[in-house]
């Protein structure tokens, strides 16, 4: 666990604005993000409809609530939860040899994988320091 | 314990405040959706107007006419290197979505368009795997991009055309 206050505000700014990053991309977008999780073939089209419209905004709110310190384990927390579900997509997908773009950033997106399943490790990491850091 | 409860009204809280903006600021898609618009793909008709799906039949009907009048159309693979050397639509050239998005970012499309020397009114159909596979629409979505105004993915893919005993070609 990491008790160095300093470097948990870091852990807290990075992860906090890559999610609120990731989430504008996709709020700006949501078609094409639906479209992005139709391409991991694994959810149904209703769900990753659904998935496209509000996943983006919770991403948003939880790097937003990172960043200004308020809620700061509950959005650690859901962050936390994304990254693991992120990952296990990713891994499905490499898997079944489904060659796709991640959809992670919108139109900026990178290709889904092994070195995004390490990006999305690292920023579980700052999450998950955040998330088990002794509440004051 | 009190702090999992509290853990879990926040985070309930902030997917509730989620689905109310993802809902409120989508209002129209909703709409859209609800009235079936999305049933093939999530494309955006207005915004890509030059794409549009088509049934196996109609794709064998350019095919064979690439053959008697040679007005038929380009047929692009969106599958990766190896699928596609295994097996392909005869004369179907291999562009892996994948590669091409990666690609994109660097060259600005300069190797698509290298790839597709053809003019813009120039009929394309493109395909993948079929069932669930999506890469075609991305795909048509990259070309679309580039000026091409007739692209039409095939719905069924390689799947069907091979289901359907059609021509082949590739070493499998």
């Amino acid at each position: 666990m990491i008790r160095n206050k300093r470097l948990l505000v870091v852990f807290r700014l990075v992860a906090g604005a890559v999610f609120i990053w990731a989430g504008v991309l996709k709020v700006v977008d949501p078609l094409g993000f639906a479209q992005s999780i139709m391409n991991y073939q694994v959810f149904p089209r209703t769900l990753a409809f659904i998935i496209a419209l509000v996943l983006p905004w919770v991403e948003v709110i939880s790097g937003g609530l990172l960043i200004v310190g308020l809620f700061k384990r509950s959005g650690a927390l859901l962050v936390s939860l994304m990254l693991i579900g992120f990952i296990g997509l990713v891994a499905l997908a490499l898997a079944r040899g489904i060659d796709t773009s991640c959809g992670c950033f919108g139109s900026l997106s990178r290709r889904a994988d092994v070195g995004l399943i390490l990006t999305d490790i690292g920023l579980l990491y700052l999450a998950l320091c955040v998330f088990f850091a002794k509440p004051k | 314990m009190l702090e999992t409860k509290r853990l879990i009204r926040e985070i309930l809280l902030i997917i509730l405040v989620s689905v109310i903006l993802g809902a409120a600021v989508n209002f129209p898609l909703l709409r859209r959706f609800l009235a079936d618009e999305f049933q093939q793909s999530f494309l955006d008709e207005r915004e890509y107007s030059g794409i549009r799906f088509i049934t196996l039949a109609e794709a064998e009907d350019l095919f064979a006419r690439n053959f008697q009048t040679g007005d038929g159309a380009v047929f692009i693979d969106s599958r990766s290197r190896q699928d596609f050397a295994a097996g392909h639509i005869p004369g179907a050239l291999n562009i892996p979505v994948g590669e091409l998005e990666s690609e994109r970012k660097t060259s600005a499309g300069a190797k698509l368009s290298a790839a597709l020397p053809f003019p813009e009114g120039q009929v394309l159909v493109v395909y993948c795997e079929g069932g669930d596979c999506q890469t075609s629409v991305s795909l048509a979505k990259l070309i679309h991009e580039r000026g091409f105004t007739d692209i039409r993915v095939l719905s069924g893919g390689w799947g069907d055309w091979v289901a359907a005993g059609l021509p082949a070609e590739g070493s499998s």
